[in-house]
């Protein structure tokens, strides 16, 4: 895990004088599950499609290996790719389609001592490995289909064998469970992180589905308008949110304007709640992130806030309660039942405050008056970005 | 990375400003100069004398436009509902006349609509034409077919009917069958489903049918001689005229063609109007 | 849609349309197993067209023409259109949208204006290019460019090309958006390069738009004829223009014989792909799909790239050179190219001097006279020798036209009849060989009329009203209206032209003819489909053999007698060829021969005196004297006609609006 494969230094693109991304600087380890998370438009397809050799950058380096890939083809790049909506070729069947990317491999041709001669890969080892990827994705016996002829799970599997069965250092992923529904998405997360751990290669997968990302992956890159928000493990990133983008981004989130008092005491609606956080400057103005599983409601009198129970929903494990806190709307997951209309009081546990600096996505999100811009984006398909490929 | 595509293009641009520009420009010059290769306005002006002869053009082609959208709607209607052998086989079925050359099958039809002819001897047989001279008091020895303007029409419509359908065919065979679905769903009966919903998803078909029959019946020279018989001047047989026929004035010639373009110009503007313009044409 | 809902009431419209569609074809095919060679009377069963159409070399070096065009057309426009359409869906919205614009224009603009233009701007192309040869061979001795570029099929190929690109690109384009756009970055990213991804993925994604495409192409090619028409000039000539030829007069049925063929072959070949198609998609989804074959394979490897490349660029080249070849090289053979009347010519004769000579002979046909000059002006017609009438020679030799022949090269020309030697059109005897000549009159059909008809008067009879044919060009109807009047022929008195002009809107006003003509008198007056028509005498004598009703006369008040001479165009480029061929034809055996299949009166005087002997040899029984008088009309008869001389230019110019305005 500790060696690097990948960085991105500095990496810009615009597209008709619109930077997509603005000043892009990461590493990837190599056999890595790196996710780049963020809503469409946010430069994640293009910071992959750079890594894949598909666009190339307006200025900033890619580096693989330390080198600079720049100007290196999609073709001559160690790296494989699972498009969105998977991009299998529709004039051949399961079996050429696996085959394709081992029949333009050319290998020094070990019958030549010079080793300048190329040659193919001989027909039975293209076999071999085809069938040996095909068992590896569960597809066995399909390979003679034709591949409008499979289900959509299918189909994906077929994609990520026609790209791991070159051999590559890098997967990427763009949205490839996108297409599919729910629970099918559910198996084919554990699959994939089955099939990464497997294979012992670096994944770098694209998503807008912070579930997805928080499920599979070993880091996770946080992006929003070209701009990496924040990277980190999974864990980090949704206790330790950088800002109110990450922190509405990334699960359910209430944020609330607050005052930093003083170390590990911040003010909210005038009342103080004492909280882990600290290095602020005093009466510092902050936000406040309460994550709705960390309130827990308790009776008016015991509350260090009292709200009214505007609207609860029945969520199988828990019920979401909306509650009304003098006109700002909270989002609260509980065991407990509340009716609407109820005068409920809540508590928080120092651990579960957790107070950022002000950004420039503060005051945008973590009101639950209405329903959340996230709930409408989830089923926005990512545009192409970028317009026209020229 | 890949080559920009778009050069692709590039040889082509050069092979339609060469071909298709160059010679349209060409027109335009030669319409607005005289003999002597000056400017001059006499050709446009001298259009007058020939409003009969547009009047004419523009009303057969019109009925023969109407014609072909009536018979060839239900057609295509028809063929897009049934099975997808006989699709198949139907639109092998309205190419396949095209590999006949068009003066040889409207050459036939002379055959078929001369007063002589097999139209009128199986009328005569069977006594079609007694009866009608009974009927009447006519004393026809055959019914005039030929040379009439009728006769024009019909070779119209026999020639470019196949250009109707197609177009017509491809939209409203790709039609979504939900959409159907839904309107019967929202409470449409046969009728509404088809007047509210197939007739105006289909439109860009049928005005893109519109244009491919109504242009070349506008401009047709060969049909009005043929089936006309010459006593109903057209303005494809103007034009002709004055480039390989009789009246050689390549100036007049290139004046009325450039009025006609702007007539194909207009029917275009139309068609984008309506539609995206581009998809419509599709044929086979 | 739903399938299979129709009612029989729907299902029994369709199958009328479809009857509609194919009556006629259906009709063309049956009689192309005639035995007559009639269009509506059915003589019995025979395979006889089939035979003679293999002979006919007019017919057949137009298929070939058709097809070699067609193919070539078919095959560049099908690369260029999918290179064109992968560059346009490549283009931003906006220009991409002009584009299509302009690509529509060949495809929405009629044909006429594309065919007019095209030709234009070859010619106006023509002319700069002999200036600048002119001047580049005038200022370098190291390349000699040639001057002189004419309309052939060249230009016939690309406006093929031309009209058929947007058809191509009409049918990829879709394609190519329906495509996934991922798929090339997929394939890229596989380990294809560029290249190997445009032709391993995209070309096998869009190949139905490209077949679709090639075949829409290919029938539009096979099926054009006003395009060709305008742009194929002298040496080239499509099927469809042979045929446009022929409507004229009475299309053989070898023509139907060839459509049949080729209609039959399509058929067979559109059912075979359906087929093969039907078959396809019922194995369907388990269909095993083919892995590729061992040549596919086996140039795949870097060897076979390289192989392939060469043979592209070989290709290519051959195809470069074909092209280059085919458009100006064709002087590598001595060629002359003729331009004379529909069926005007034993077919034979033209085989036999290419025998004897080694000389291609490119026979090409025109309408009128008047057709010929607008076909020179204009520069489409690019011929070596013309056969025009008595007084468009004087025209042509009035505008300079004309070449002076050189004697020396035509020693038949002594076989001439002094009687024909010297006319008004060419007084000095330096333009022209006569080649043939006759009368005007009138053809009418005995069971029809009430009486025999012996005066013009007849043309403008309200008895026959819808039954008369009038001629489609200004001279002929105009001489005849001044024939009735008593004026004469050559006449430049306004209101004499008027008052015949008044005659001629008269009897069309109150409906007396049935149409104006040229050559489609032959299947009217054969057909029985009008009882009255003027035209020439030779003509009537073809007529009668499918017609024995007919009779001829010509009108008491006289007529014209006409002249037709083969003519050299000056600066054309094979006149010494020109020159054989005129002494070729101007020789007795081929004055005899001429004359047998015209009908028309020889002007060479062995061949005149010689014809009824030849005729009883020929065909064993005597010649009728009426109809040798008839062919070569005696002198008494011709005392009373006049010949046509060419007209001043203002009258020329009067000609033209009354006949337009008798158009309208």
């Amino acid at each position: 895990m500790s060696k690097e494969l990948i960085r991105l230094r500095d990496l810009c693109m615009a597209y008709d004088g619109e930077l997509v991304l603005d000043h892009l600087n990461l590493y990837i380890n190599d056999k890595e599950f790196l996710t780049l998370l963020g809503p469409s438009g946010c430069g994640k397809t293009t910071t992959l499609r750079s890594i894949g050799g598909f666009a190339s950058p307006s200025s900033g380096d890619v580096l693989f290996d330390g080198v600079r890939i720049n100007d290196v083809p999609p073709y001559r790049r160690q790296i494989n790719t699972v498009f969105q909506k998977y991009a299998l070729f529709p004039h051949l069947n399961v079996y050429e389609n696996i085959a394709f990317g081992l029949r333009m491999q050319r290998r020094a041709d070990p019958g030549d001592p010079s080793g300048r001669r190329k040659t193919r890969l001989p027909e039975g080892e293209i076999r071999e490995r085809v069938m040996e990827m095909l068992e590896a994705v569960s597809l066995k016996g399909f390979e003679n289909r034709r591949t409008d002829a499979l289900s959509g799970g299918q189909q994906q599997r077929v994609a990520i064998a026609r790209a791991l069965v070159n051999r590559p250092k890098v997967l990427l992923l763009d949205e490839p469970l996108g297409a599919l529904d729910l629970k099918l998405r559910k198996d084919m997360q554990i699959e994939l992180k089955r099939i990464q751990q497997q294979v012992g290669i670096t994944f770098i997968y694209v998503t807008h589905d912070q579930e997805e990302a928080l499920t599979m992956s070993d880091t996770i890159v946080v992006m929003d308008k070209g701009t990496i928000q924040q990277i980190g493990t999974p864990e980090d990133i949704y206790n330790e949110p950088k800002n109110a983008f990450v922190a509405d981004f990334i699960g359910e989130s209430n944020i609330i304007d607050g005052v930093m008092v003083r170390d590990n005491l911040v003010q909210m609606y005038g009342r103080q709640f004492p909280c882990l956080d600290g290095g602020f400057s005093e009466n510092e103005a902050v936000d406040v992130v309460i994550r709705p599983e960390d309130i827990d409601i308790v009776p008016v009198e015991q509350g260090q806030l009292t709200g009214t129970v505007t609207n609860v929903t029945f969520k199988g494990m828990q019920y979401d309660i909306i509650v009304d806190f003098r006109g700002f709307k909270w989002l609260i997951q509980t065991t407990d039942h509340s009716p609407v209309g109820a005068r409920i009081g809540i508590k928080i546990d120092p651990d579960g405050i957790h107070v950022m600096k002000k950004s420039r996505y503060s005051g945008m999100y973590g009101d639950y008056s209405s329903f959340s811009d996230e709930y409408d984006e989830l089923d926005v398909a990512e545009p192409e970005e970028g317009g026209d490929e020229t | 990375m890949k080559p920009k595509l778009s050069r692709f293009a590039v040889p082509y641009v050069g092979w339609l400003a060469l071909f298709v520009v160059a010679p349209i420009v060409l027109v335009v010059v030669y319409a607005f100069s005289n003999d002597a290769g000056g400017f001059t306005l006499d050709n446009f002006a001298r259009m007058g004398a020939y409003a009969v002869v547009f009047g004419r053009s523009f009303k057969l082609a019109l009925i023969a436009t109407a014609v072909c959208l009536l018979i060839g709607y239900p057609v295509s209607y028809m063929m897009s509902r049934e099975g997808p052998r006989f699709q198949r086989v139907a639109m092998v079925l309205i190419m396949l006349p095209m590999w006949v050359n068009f003066l040889l099958r409207t050459y036939s039809w002379m055959s078929i609509l001369e007063n002589n002819g097999l139209l009128n001897q199986l009328f005569q047989r069977l006594g079609v034409l007694a009866l009608y001279n009974r009927l009447t008091g006519a004393e026809l020895d055959f019914f005039p077919l030929m040379n009439t303007q009728g006769a024009v029409v019909l070779g119209m419509v026999y020639n470019y009917l196949p250009f109707m359908i197609l177009p017509i065919y491809s939209v409203i065979v790709k039609l979504d069958i939900s959409l159907l679905e839904a309107a019967r769903d929202l409470g449409a009966d046969g009728l509404n489903v088809f007047r509210r919903v197939i007739l105006p998803l289909s439109l860009p078909g049928v005005l893109s049918g519109i244009t491919m029959v109504f242009v070349p019946s506008v401009s047709t020279f060969a049909i009005s001689k043929m089936l006309g018989g010459g006593t109903e001047l057209l303005l494809g047989d103007l034009i002709e005229q004055q480039f390989l026929g009789g009246a050689y004035n390549p100036q007049l010639g290139a004046a009325i063609s450039l009025v006609m373009m702007l007539i194909v110009v207009v029917c275009m503007w139309v068609m984008n109007r309506f539609g995206e313009g581009e998809e419509q044409a599709v044929m086979l | 849609m739903r399938r299979g809902t129709n009612s029989l009431f729907s299902r029994v419209f369709t199958a009328l349309v479809f009857l509609f569609l194919y009556a006629p074809i259906l009709l063309l095919i049956v009689f192309s197993f005639n035995a007559g060679n009639s269009n509506i009377v059915w003589s019995g069963f025979s395979l006889n067209w089939y035979r003679e159409l293999f002979r006919d070399r007019l017919i057949m070096q137009s298929v070939y023409t058709t097809l070699l065009v067609s193919l070539l057309a078919t095959a560049i426009a099908t690369a260029a259109g999918t290179f064109a359409a992968i560059g346009f869906y490549s283009l931003r919205r906006r220009q991409r949208a002009l584009l299509n614009t302009v690509n529509n224009i060949p495809m929405m603009n009629a044909d006429i204006v594309t065919g007019v233009a095209m030709c234009l701007f070859f010619v106006a192309f023509f002319t700069f290019w002999s200036d600048f040869a002119a001047w580049f061979n005038g200022i370098q001795g190291a390349v000699t460019l040639p001057t002189r570029l004419t309309l052939g099929f060249g230009t016939l190929l690309l406006a093929h090309v031309t009209f058929n690109i947007p058809y191509v690109i009409l049918s990829v384009g879709p394609k190519l958006r329906q495509m996934d756009k991922n798929l090339v970055d997929a394939a890229q990213d596989l380990g294809c390069t560029w290249m190997q991804a445009f032709w391993k993925v995209i070309l096998p994604e869009i190949k139905p738009g490209i077949v679709s495409g090639a075949l829409t192409a290919f029938t539009m090619s096979v099926d054009d004829f006003i395009i060709s028409y305008f742009t194929a000039g002298s040496s080239a000539s499509t099927l469809a223009m042979t045929i446009y030829g022929m409507t004229k007069k009475r299309v053989t049925p070898k023509i139907n014989a060839i459509s049949t063929l080729l209609f039959v072959i399509v058929l067979l070949l559109l059912v075979a792909v359906n087929v093969r198609e039907a078959l396809l998609e019922r194995r369907g989804a388990e269909g095993p799909r083919r892995s590729p074959g061992p040549v596919a394979r086996a140039l795949d490897t870097p060897r076979g790239r390289v192989l392939r490349r060469c043979a592209a660029g070989g290709l290519a080249a051959c195809f470069l050179a074909a092209v280059v070849l085919l458009t100006g090289a064709t002087n590598a053979q001595p060629v002359v190219n003729v331009c004379s009347w529909g069926e005007y010519i034993d077919e034979d004769l033209i085989t036999q001097f290419e025998e004897e000579t080694g000389i291609i002979v490119n026979y090409q046909t025109a309408e009128s006279n008047e057709a010929l000059y607008s076909l020179l002006k204009s520069g489409a017609g690019d011929y070596d020798v013309i056969v025009p009438s008595d007084y468009m020679i004087s025209q042509l030799i009035e505008e300079d036209m004309l070449a002076e022949l050189d004697f020396g090269n035509i020693p038949n020309y002594s076989l001439i009849s002094q009687r024909f030697k010297g006319l008004s059109y060419d007084p000095e005897e330096r333009y022209s060989v006569p080649y043939a000549w006759g009368t005007v009159g009138i053809i009418y059909n005995t069971s029809m009329v009430e009486e025999p008809i012996t005066s013009w008067s007849a043309m403008f009879d309200s008895r026959y009203a819808g039954e008369v044919l009038m001629f489609r060009n200004s001279r002929d109807a105009m001489g005849i209206a001044l024939s009735y009047l008593g004026y004469s022929l050559n006449t430049t008195d306004g209101t004499e032209l008027r008052e015949a002009f008044q005659l001629l809107q008269d009897a069309k006003n109150r409906g007396v003819y049935q149409s104006f003509v040229m050559d489609e008198i032959f299947q009217k007056l054969e057909g029985g489909n009008a009882a009255i028509g003027a035209y020439y005498a030779g003509d009537y004598l073809t007529m009668r053999e499918n017609n024995e009703d007919l009779a001829f006369v010509v009108p008491e008040e006289g007529s014209n007698w006409f002249m037709d001479a083969m003519c050299v165009l000056k600066g054309a480029p094979h006149k010494e060829e020109a020159e054989a061929w005129i002494n070729f034809i101007a020789s007795t055996e081929a004055n005899l021969k001429n004359m047998d299949y015209l009908w028309y009166g020889s002007p060479n005087q062995e061949a005149l005196e010689q014809y009824p002997a030849y005729y009883e040899e020929l065909y064993g029984e005597a010649l009728d004297p009426e109809d040798y008088a008839i062919i070569a009309a005696p002198p008494e008869v011709l005392e009373k006609c006049e010949v046509y001389l060419v007209l001043p230019m203002e009258i020329r110019k009067l000609y033209n609006d009354l006949w337009t305005e008798l158009g309208i």
